[in-house]
């Protein structure tokens, strides 16, 4: 293999060959090698790995395809250990879910012990060509949450994309308590100053969390209400392409609102990078 | 230079600043580090002398109070010749590129008035020096006298910025450089203000009565006595920001009468004290022996007044009818409610960047009565959202006055915040210098309660339970008056070569000699 190498678990399904044109734009953009794998018990050869995708074999030009044995989610984050996988792209469920629980059993742990970010890709989504010409980094002002732009980053100067960065703020909520958390201005004494004051401060402190990829242009935005609600408004209303979203690893019950909300309802892939 | 492991070393470097090279030069002839050390180490002493603020029993409000001491000290130039101000942020961030708004005049001029009168006297000569530009913007609206501008820099020209881009993306047009014309009276408050506190005869003589006169004039072309017989200030905007384009404006109609009656007073004063000088005033900008008595005709019709039923001053015609919308079902919150609900509902609402009416009470406190303070204070109070960081300040300032000290000591610690907790996403843009002067008006005008009086000061403390002691000292009129304040008993000690008289509220007022100490208990 040469580069980085990045894994998208196929089971068969038409859902999560709707993945496949995502990974293989991503593995262009890093200059990586795409493992496709699918997981069996035993785990099949190569071949049989490949036809028990269900896909035509010219899919798979300048792909490799791995059988690999376990439970898919196993089998998926052991071989992304084993690769030292840069990326999975992968879909969130792969059958039919209710509307309520977009994120199936496999992603859901696959998203909690993965050693690297992931790519969630909307199933039965058109095999049409996708390549990140705009990409959105929700940002709370938590220094935790800047953890997104680093990655986002890297992904927009090997795509030549553009960086937007949405901080949604809201009523009947408090400040998150971890230090550093820079947050919407409580003043705006002179809306003519204060907008741009603010917008510079958040953006040099967000980009001064993590290394941004040279030559890429970071442009700031704010919006006020649910933040999942708006989030994925704002990826439609601004043709986004990627929505890369920072989060804790955590997904049972009330926690996470954002991330489910996301990838629920986006209009394009996210990128969850745990930190 | 070489250096040896270990060694310790003292590197100093002297750096001037001026015009030209030589005069920079010039700057450090014969001056050596330790000497300049020295003296800034002196100038500090001095200053801090008057300006340090003691509240026993309350570190963290200390401290706010000297963080705002101290910047403010740092802020201004007593030695400035009228060529610059302090800035929204004063030095020490680029944000408001260094323009000066009402927050000078109104919010940090006090401070400097009552600790260091040469830096409040230097402040008022820009506004002076400014006087030329603010008549040349009211002529070219068509306007007699003088309109400053609501965003000012070296020249004094209008330098608000036309439009706005919020951080949503949206292009918003700023009314405040059109409407907020109440700068005008503001500049004229802080003129009357700083001569009534100093007793600085010169400065009425050649810069205040000319600055009073003309804000005066401005307002008697900007408005006229309508057909229900009283005068009337339409298409304005006040301190409160979110309602552009009001009739009638509380706060700027209340400015406007007070400005056009001290015009008067200031004329009358020149009269009495130096008619020569009047009439060379008259001569240099034609002023007319007709015009006071023109302006006390505009006050006296000005439209302003407290219902009778229950005291209450509509802050603009209208007011009462527009759409009513809960603050408190917003809470927690921790930013702007512009932010939340969009400029174009709050426009249509009650809800307030900033109370004109608690500030207009706050700035001329003596001429309500208190029963219309409180009633209006528990009337704007809950509708006021302090979108502007001038906001809780002045409100932590009038519940103390009003002896709701629950409520004041909440608006002082949110003052206090505003600079010090780094939480509000603006701290590289500099120091909110407004709010500072803020915060030392809420302790010294609030909690002190101090006033002024024809003959010296007044107290009536209202002091925080956990506050044991506040000590601070004021300037007036050439004297130093040092101020103990506890829960018993108020100690004044004062410096200079008059004595002056000092009322504390509950007691007989006193005279204090020269040097004299004096302890007055409640």
């Amino acid at each position: 293999m040469s580069g980085p190498c990045l894994i998208v678990p196929l089971d068969g399904s038409l859902h999560a060959a709707a993945a496949l044109p995502i990974a293989q734009e991503m593995a262009r953009l890093y200059g990586g090698t795409l493992a496709v794998i699918h997981a069996s018990e035993p785990a099949l050869p190569a071949a049989a790995a490949a036809a028990a995708t269900g896909l035509a074999a010219a899919r798979f030009a300048g792909v490799v395809v791995e059988g690999v044995a376990g439970s898919p989610a196993q089998a998926i984050v052991r071989s992304a250990g084993e690769h030292a996988a840069a990326l999975i792209v992968m879909c969130p469920h792969t059958t039919v879910v209710p509307p309520d629980r977009r994120i199936g059993r496999t992603a859901a742990e696959v998203l909690r012990r993965a050693p690297c970010p992931v790519l969630l890709v909307k199933p039965l989504r058109p095999p049409a060509p996708w390549t990140p010409r705009t990409i959105l980094v929700p940002l709370d002002g938590t220094p935790a949450s800047a953890a997104a732009i680093h990655p986002a980053s890297e992904i927009a100067a090997r795509a030549g994309a553009g960086l937007l960065v949405l901080h949604v703020t809201g009523a009947r909520r408090d400040r998150p308590g971890e230090p550093g958390t820079l947050g919407a201005p409580r003043y705006t004494d002179q809306p003519q100053h204060e907008w741009t004051a603010w917008a510079a401060e958040f953006r040099e402190r967000a980009c001064q969390l993590c290394e941004v990829a040279a030559g890429v242009s970071v442009r700031l935005f704010l919006a006020a209400g649910d933040p999942g609600g708006e989030i994925v408004q704002f990826a439609l209303a601004h043709q986004v392409d990627l929505i890369a979203l920072a989060w804790r690893g955590t997904l049972e019950d009330v926690r996470a609102a954002t991330v489910k909300t996301v990838v629920r309802e986006a209009p394009c892939p996210v990128l969850l990078v745990r930190f | 230079m070489e250096v040896e492991l270990g060694g310790s070393y003292r590197v100093d470097r002297l750096v001037a600043v001026d015009a030209t090279e030589e005069a920079a030069r010039a700057r450090l002839r014969d001056r050596t580090p330790d000497a300049v050390i020295a003296a800034h180490v002196e100038a500090w002493r001095r200053r801090w002398s008057l300006a340090a603020i003691e509240v026993v029993g309350d570190e963290a409000a200390e401290r706010a109070l000297r963080f705002a001491a101290y910047h403010l000290v740092s802020a201004a130039n007593p030695d400035d010749d009228g060529r610059a101000s302090v800035g929204a942020r004063a030095l020490t961030g680029p944000a408001y590129r260094g323009h000066v708004f009402w927050d000078t005049d109104v919010f940090m001029l006090p401070f400097f008035i009552y600790t260091h009168p040469p830096s409040a006297r230097a402040l008022l000569g820009y506004r002076y020096r400014t006087l030329p530009a603010a008549r040349e913007r009211a002529r070219g609206l068509g306007l007699r006298g003088a309109l400053y501008p609501w965003e000012s820099a070296d020249r004094g020209d209008d330098v608000t910025p036309p439009a706005a881009v919020s951080a949503s993306g949206e292009v918003l047009p700023v009314y405040s450089g059109l409407e907020e014309h109440h700068i005008s009276a503001d500049v004229a408050y802080a003129a009357w203000h700083y001569f009534e506190a100093t007793g600085d005869d010169d400065f009425l003589v050649e810069e205040g009565a000319e600055m009073l006169v003309e804000t005066a004039r401005f307002w008697v072309s900007r408005g006229r006595i309508e057909a229900d017989g009283r005068f009337h200030l339409r298409g304005v905007m006040g301190p409160d920001e979110y309602h552009p384009g009001v009739d009638d404006n509380a706060y700027t109609n209340g400015m406007a009468r007070w400005n056009l009656e001290r015009a008067a007073a200031a004329v009358r004063l020149l009269d009495e004290r130096r008619p020569e000088r009047r009439r060379a005033l008259a001569a240099r900008i034609g002023l007319g022996e007709g015009e006071p008595a023109e302006w006390l005709r505009a006050a006296a019709a000005m439209k302003l007044e407290a219902d009778p039923a229950t005291r209450l001053i509509e802050q603009f015609a209208g007011y009462f009818a527009r759409e009513e919308i809960d603050l408190a079902l917003l809470e927690p919150r921790t930013v702007a409610v512009d932010a939340l609900i969009g400029l174009d509902r709050l426009a249509r609402s009650q809800v307030l960047k900033q109370a004109d009416v608690v500030m207009l009470l706050h700035l001329l406190w003596e001429r309500f009565p208190v029963e219309v303070s409180a009633a209006n204070f528990r009337y704007y109070e809950p509708r006021t959202a302090h979108g502007s960081s001038l906001s809780p300040g002045i409100h932590a300032a009038t519940a103390a006055r009003l002896g709701d000290l629950a409520t004041a000591r909440r608006y002082f610690r949110q003052t206090a915040e505003i600079d010090l907790a780094d939480n509000m996403g603006n701290a590289a843009g500099g120091v909110h210098a407004g709010a500072l002067g803020s915060l030392w008006q809420a302790a010294i005008l609030g909690f002190a309660g101090m006033s002024l009086r024809d003959d010296g000061l007044a107290f009536t403390p209202h002091l925080p339970a956990e506050w044991r002691a506040l000590g601070f000292a004021v300037c007036w009129r050439g004297r130093v008056l040092r101020v103990t304040l506890d829960g018993e008993a108020t100690e004044l000690a004062l410096e200079g070569e008059a004595p002056m008289v000092v009322a504390v509220a509950g007691a007989a007022p006193v005279e204090i000699a020269p040097g004299g100490r004096v302890v007055v208990r409640r």
